[in-house]
């Protein structure tokens, strides 16, 4: 119960940044990869940098995550075929809406009647790769332990 | 709508620390098509309980209704370069080009382990590999497709 309610709050401040900075809105993502404008890359990389100090701290503390417990700690991953055909597949989708997962359902949240096409799209390729049963490909987390399973 | 628009500088440090909070309270990784996968493969097990990530992907929504709500209206109107370009009866080939870009995006992004949420901004703030090379190429893929439709429509 606190973990959904912990996911459902992280959501919310996420989806409120996604619509306040015009993420959602397809004019300005396209605007990002006509290279019209920076606004999209600065966003993005003072995003990673400080994603990146925060995980950088959190592992050296080597604390445990607050919720499940788990000790923070993940592996990377070394690139195989699939990231590379899978990021073209999305890539090509991404350029022609311009807008990815995150901002499309944020979209149908706004109450942009397109958005439901989107939605109704996204969730119909993860259902055809989901009926495929190949291994798991989004961790739930990164916890090298095999006990790692998501709390409900 | 500009006028509005939160500084990058204040946007992207909160979504930073979102991805620090995923990994803070659940060690996990952000994604938002980890939230779709997550519900649609319970729903397929005939199960409707979901856990943190599938409730994410509802606060990624709600968050989107909220600002609406406090805005007075959604963030933009039409749909870029599709509403911009494709009027009077091709208009009717908008809906058919977003569910099928919605396909590619939802396969795509199960199939690369992340989309731009898992791969591009947690991934490559982990320094993962993998979710670099992702990024590299959905970016450049993104960049060329736009650069084509704009040569071909713009």
């Amino acid at each position: 119960m606190t973990a959904r309610l912990a996911g459902l709050t992280v959501g919310l401040v996420f989806g409120v940044v996604l619509a306040w900075s015009g993420l959602s809105s397809p004019d300005v993502i396209r605007e990002a990869l006509l290279f019209e404008s920076a606004y999209l890359y600065l966003l993005f990389a003072s995003a990673v940098l400080v994603a990146a100090a925060g995980l950088a701290l959190l592992r050296r503390r080597e604390t445990r995550a607050l919720l499940t417990r788990a000790p923070i700690d993940w592996t990377p991953e070394r690139p195989a075929r699939r990231h590379i055909a899978g990021a073209a597949i999305f890539g090509l989708g991404w350029g022609i809406a311009d807008a990815c997962p995150g901002p499309i359902a944020n979209q149908v949240g706004q109450g942009i009647a397109w958005g439901l096409f989107t939605f109704a799209g996204v969730v119909i390729g993860v259902y055809l790769f989901l009926r495929q049963d190949q291994p798991e490909t989004e961790p739930a987390t990164d916890a090298p332990v095999s006990a790692a399973r998501a709390p409900a | 709508m500009l006028h509005s628009q939160l500084a990058w500088y204040v946007a992207g440090p909160l979504l930073g620390l979102c991805v620090v909070g995923c990994r803070a309270l659940f060690n996990a990784r952000l994604g938002v098509t980890g939230g779709f996968s997550e519900i649609i493969g319970r729903l397929r097990q005939g199960q409707s309980t979901f856990d943190w990530r599938g409730w994410f992907l509802f606060g990624v929504i709600l968050g989107g209704t909220a600002y609406a709500l406090a805005a007075g209206g959604p963030d933009f109107h039409g749909y870029g370069w599709l509403t911009d370009h494709l009027t009077g009866s091709a208009e009717l080939a908008i809906g058919p080009i977003l569910l099928g870009a919605g396909v590619l995006i939802g396969y795509g992004a199960k199939l690369a382990g992340g989309c731009t949420s898992g791969n591009g901004l947690s991934g490559t703030a982990m320094f993962s590999p993998a979710a670099l090379a992702a990024t590299a190429t959905f970016f450049g893929t993104a960049i060329v497709v736009t650069f084509v439709i704009e040569a071909v429509v713009g």
